[in-house]
């Protein structure tokens, strides 16, 4: 088969649109080699070796080994299980939210912007003075939640110190004792949590209200004269319509979720009892803390992995499931 | 493809690189060098507000009078923690200061990499080190503690911010109870017992015992019955036995009684300047902060833990060292012969009079600015200094950081309830030690 | 997402009679969301005895202002906001360059493995960062030779997939008949980004530059560990320092947290459509 003939000047102008392209592409190629792949591809490799504050034989695969199954695989897992009751509390809450948030807000009324605002807000407060604050409105001793508590009738809580699960501590409260594997997370993984819904609603909204921005006015006028209610066209016209904002919504706080660090790092620091110590915190203790550089970067790609896979779920439901109009 | 190659050759050179510098010359003659010209060196450190101004001053003495031409800079790196971090980082990267603040157990990491400096060639040198009156002037505990088992005894580390675990005790309250300084347990437990007040709705107003759950508090307790830490051949842990068990109870008791109460960060300061507690044990060195937080004055002084046997007592000694690291003899002796000043008598009274850790030898407590300060404003100090001889330094093998982990989690589990039974709590976490010291070997 | 839509205030779905609920449940929420900031101010404002007396007093009884001067003693924070002016100023207009030629070449210029490509790029996304701090680390000290410098805290960072995602999203959506109309014209692409197609951006760089000031302003870890004198450091490290090991003097500690917020609200206040417009456009999450 003969391809179609292209002209020789023809032929030129693309090659000269690839040099060009690869040359505009290069600065930025540069940077994110340098500084996201080669750190990337020395986890890999460090993974492969002892590597106990220094670099020791080669190991192989054996790290993993003792990462997945050895002698490190309990707190692996745990933290793992940590991870994913963290994403499985904080990305619906934020996602149920912002949408009721947002779905307010979307209509002719005094104050929408300031409230927007005010939303807002927690999303551009630097993380650790942020942190400070709510460690301080946590404080078991003169904190405010604890205020409130005392006000509402409940007894003071230890908030970021609290290992003991939610249900545990509301259960406890009527005096009934749960089993072990019913105790809920920890107030203190709770706690977290409440902090990271709090930094990011107002970011959430704001997407949610572009999304709302999208949907004809047409489907809901035309439902309106078929006689559908408010609910109705909620559930039936904004919710599907909707579905590609809240599907981009939903992965990109789950891949925050998994990763999710700077706010341990800043509020708990793993504790109390390990019980916020997330994948993301362990990977970083295990390197820093322990010096262990080889089973940190075996972590490290194993996250990594655990990331990829989902986001390539995800994105094979969101082909699926997902109501693009 | 072929960058991303040389990149990763490059990273994987770094890798081998790391193994530390294996300069292991004869350090005797080391030691004993001349300093020609100048030699600018670097200290990081964690101190903050008051305690780095202090610090400052201190180098700046260091720098215009030391007539060898040595400049010492200061660098602060956050927190214990975070300077750990960045020290873990910089031996990856071999970037390190010649000088570090660290506790025993950050050396006995660091000293994998072999990248500590063995100080006992440069103490004996007869041209820089000292005599042997002057080693005898220091605190034998603060040697010991510097010295470290697993690395042939090397001195690895010298003292700088001292401290041990005492009582802060608000004599206002024992003169209204009308009770005396408990020397037992025993007494200890009566005396915060009687010193609750419940208010109106039961809920206690004041406690007898602020809790704090800190791995140095649960050794001093083992210490003060009687027992001891690690065993003798420094390869098991011991003090998870019945000294152990008995202090845990006590401490879960008297929390369950509502004597004892388990604080946040470093509010038991602020409850103990505010009356609304007895006895809070904690480091010595708090005692600027305490006083910050005393809204009226109160009287209140400082004494030994409670103890079996109160005619032995011992407490644990806190507070972290200062390091050297290995780089060119003349910056490690200029490295030294800053830490040898620092700890001389007119400065290690300066300092802990301004930083309100110990000073690190017995002849400072003859100093006029020693003696004038706690004449007036801080005659809790000499209360603390008098103490020091009973303080004994905690383990400094590898993998003691894990370990505070384990025993602060055991005490955490026991403030939340999680504990039924105390004697097989006690022993899991002693095996969970054992474990941890094994992995480290 | 067209910009438009934020823009122009919808007409629907309203619902009548309920607009005072709404207004309620909108304001309720926003008492709680701001409420931090509140309790960060007044504790400010009061004075350490205050502060920890129990249960708080919901206003200051007595305005302590010298607080934020004492924090503002406690460290060097002159140096530190200029560090970190310095810092995003260099990582915004360095990252302009590499964002705006790469954003192009992806939107407007066909070329081999540009999926690819543009996969690669997307994928430096899910590295975990704690995984990179160490090499990163090793790179920069021991081969780049540029630990403890300002340099440091701006190369890195001169490359940000999201502000590449958020141009080229810009950027497709210049009609195609104004590229034709340069090609006719003899225009190269060079000339045809910057007559055409970068003043109609105007906006949405202003949005990039403001996201990056707000990310700089965050950043923490990297400057913590790349960092070893005051001379180099950023604003964030200035406010660790109130965590230290040492002392609760939370009145102080909420000082410091008032004057680091500070900025960036006000910064947010002039130039928030921008920065929500940016956002909604892409749905950057920092």
């Amino acid at each position: 088969m003969s391809r179609p003939a292209v002209s020789a000047a023809r032929r030129r102008r693309i090659a000269g649109e690839n040099v060009l392209a690869y040359l505009f592409l290069l600065p930025a190629f540069v940077i994110l080699l340098v500084f996201h792949f080669l750190p990337g591809f020395a986890a890999v490799y460090m993974s492969l070796f002892r590597w106990d504050v220094v670099q020791g034989t080669f190991r192989g695969l054996e790290n993993y080994q003792t990462v997945l199954v050895g002698s490190r695989a309990q707190e692996f897992w745990q933290s793992l299980s940590t991870t994913l009751t963290y994403t499985v509390i904080t990305v619906p809450l934020e996602l149920a939210i912002s949408l009721i948030l947002a779905y307010l807000l979307f209509q002719k009324m005094r104050g929408r912007g300031i409230y927007r605002t005010l939303y807002y807000l927690p999303y551009i407060t630097a993380t650790v003075a942020a942190a400070v604050v709510f460690t301080w409105l946590m404080n078991p001793n003169y904190g405010f939640f604890n205020t409130v508590l005392e006000a509402i009738g409940i007894g003071p809580q230890k908030w970021l110190d609290e290992p003991r699960g939610l249900f545990e501590l509301v259960f406890g409260a009527f005096g009934v004792a749960l089993p072990a594997w019913a105790a809920g997370p920890s107030l203190a993984l709770v706690a977290v949590a409440i902090f990271t819904v709090w930094h990011f609603i107002g970011f959430q909204v704001v997407i949610f209200l572009a999304g709302l921005g999208n949907i004809s006015t047409e489907y809901y006028e035309a439902a309106r004269l078929d006689g559908a209610t408010e609910r109705q066209l909620f559930t039936k016209i904004t919710l599907p319509l909707l579905s590609p904002t809240t599907f981009f919504l939903a992965t990109v706080a789950t891949i925050g979720a998994l990763k999710a660090f700077n706010q341990v790092y800043v509020l708990t620091n793993g504790g109390p009892l390990d019980t916020t110590r997330v994948l993301g915190y362990e990977i970083f203790h295990v390197f820093f803390q322990q010096g262990r550089i080889d089973l940190g970067a075996t972590m490290a790609v194993i996250l990594t992995l655990i990331i990829l896979l989902f986001t390539l779920f995800q994105f094979r439901i969101g082909e699926r499931r997902v109501h693009y109009s | 493809m072929r960058l991303k190659l040389a990149m990763i050759a490059a990273v994987m050179v770094v890798a081998s690189a790391c193994s530390g510098t294996s300069n292991t010359p004869a350090q005797s003659t080391q030691a004993d060098i001349d300093l020609t010209g100048p030699v600018a060196i670097t200290l990081w450190h964690t101190q903050t507000g008051v305690n780095a101004k202090a610090l400052q001053d201190s180098v700046d003495k260091f720098n215009q009078t030391n007539g060898k031409g040595i400049t010492l800079t200061l660098q602060y790196q956050g927190s214990y923690t975070q300077l750990y971090q960045k020290t873990l980082s910089a031996i990856q990267a071999g970037a390190l200061p010649e000088l570090a603040v660290g506790y025993e157990s950050f050396v006995s990491d660091y000293q994998k990499a072999d990248v500590c400096l063995n100080l006992d060639p440069y103490v004996q040198s007869a041209k820089n080190g000292l005599s042997k009156a002057s080693q005898d002037d220091i605190y034998k505990g603060y040697f010991d503690t510097n010295r470290f088992p697993q690395f042939g005894n090397q001195l690895l580390s010298f003292p700088f911010t001292k401290s041990h675990l005492i009582t802060y005790q608000n004599d206002d309250i024992l003169k209204e109870i009308g009770k005396p300084t408990p020397k037992t347990w025993d007494e200890f437990e009566a005396t915060a017992r009687a010193a609750v007040k419940k208010g109106p709705d039961g809920k206690p107003i004041r406690y007898g015992w602020s809790a704090v759950t800190s791995a140095s508090i649960f050794n001093g307790w083992v210490l003060s019955r009687g027992g001891k830490l690690m065993a003798d051949d420094n390869k098991t842990v011991a003090w998870d036995g019945k000294e152990a068990v008995e202090a845990v109870k006590l401490f879960d008791k008297l929390l369950k009684d509502g004597v004892a109460y388990v604080p946040k960060g470093f509010d038991y300061q602020t409850d103990f300047g505010s009356g609304r507690v007895l006895f809070v044990p904690e480091s010595s060195s708090g005692r600027p902060f305490y006083k910050l937080s005393f809204k009226q004055p109160i009287n209140w002084s400082i004494t030994s833990i409670p103890q079996t046997d109160p005619a032995k007592p011992r407490t644990v000694q806190y507070g972290a060292n200062i390091i050297v690291f290995k780089s060119t003899p003349e910056k490690q002796l200029a490295s030294w012969l800053f830490v040898k000043w620092f700890t001389e008598k007119d400065q290690t009274a300066d300092w802990a009079i301004k930083s309100g850790y110990m000073a690190v030898r017995k002849s400072a407590a003859e100093t006029d600015i020693l003696k004038a300060s706690w004449g007036k404003d801080d005659p809790q100090g000499k209360q603390a200094f008098e103490l020091i001889g009973t303080s004994i330094p905690e383990p400094n093998a590898r993998g003691q950081q894990d370990i505070r982990t384990v025993i602060e989690d055991l005490l955490t589990a026991v403030a939340a309830g999680k504990v039924t039974d105390i004697d097989k709590a006690v022993k899991d976490a002693g095996a969970k030690a054992n474990q941890i010291l094994k992995d480290n070997q | 997402m067209t910009p438009s839509a934020l823009a122009r205030p919808p007409a629907f779905p309203r619902v009548r009679g309920r607009t005072v609920f709404k207004h309620m449940a909108l304001a309720a929420v926003a008492v709680v969301i701001s409420f931090p900031f509140y309790w960060m101010i007044t504790t400010a404002l009061k004075s350490f005895f205050e502060a920890t007396q129990f249960p708080p007093t919901l206003f200051p009884q007595e305005v302590h202002l010298e607080n934020f001067a004492t924090a503002w003693g406690d460290a060097p924070w002159t140096r530190y906001f200029t560090n970190t002016v310095i810092i995003a100023v260099l990582v915004t207009v360095g990252e302009f360059v590499t964002s705006i030629l790469a954003a192009y070449a992806f939107a407007r210029m066909t070329f081999k493995g540009k999926n690819l490509i543009f996969i690669i790029f997307l994928a430096t996304l899910m590295i975990p960062s704690e995984a990179e701090l160490i090499p990163n680390f090793v790179l920069v000290t021991r081969y780049l030779r540029i630990a403890n410098t300002l340099q440091v805290q701006v190369i890195p960072f001169l490359a940000s997939v999201f502000s590449i995602f958020l141009l080229r999203q810009h950027f497709l959506s210049i009609p195609s008949e104004l590229s034709d109309a340069a090609r006719i014209d003899g225009a190269g692409h060079v000339r045809f980004l910057r007559s055409v197609v970068l003043p109609l951006s105007v906006p949405v760089l202003v949005t990039v530059g403001l996201i990056t000031s707000l990310q700089v302003y965050d950043s923490f870890l990297w400057p913590l560990l790349v960092t070893s004198s005051d001379a180099v450091r950023p604003i964030q490290i200035g406010m660790s320092q109130f965590r230290s090991e040492f002392g609760a003097q939370y009145h102080l500690e909420m000082a410091a947290a008032t004057f680091v917020i500070a900025p960036i609200v006000i910064l947010f206040l002039f130039a928030q459509r921008y920065i929500i417009q940016g956002v909604a456009r892409t749905g950057i999450r920092g």
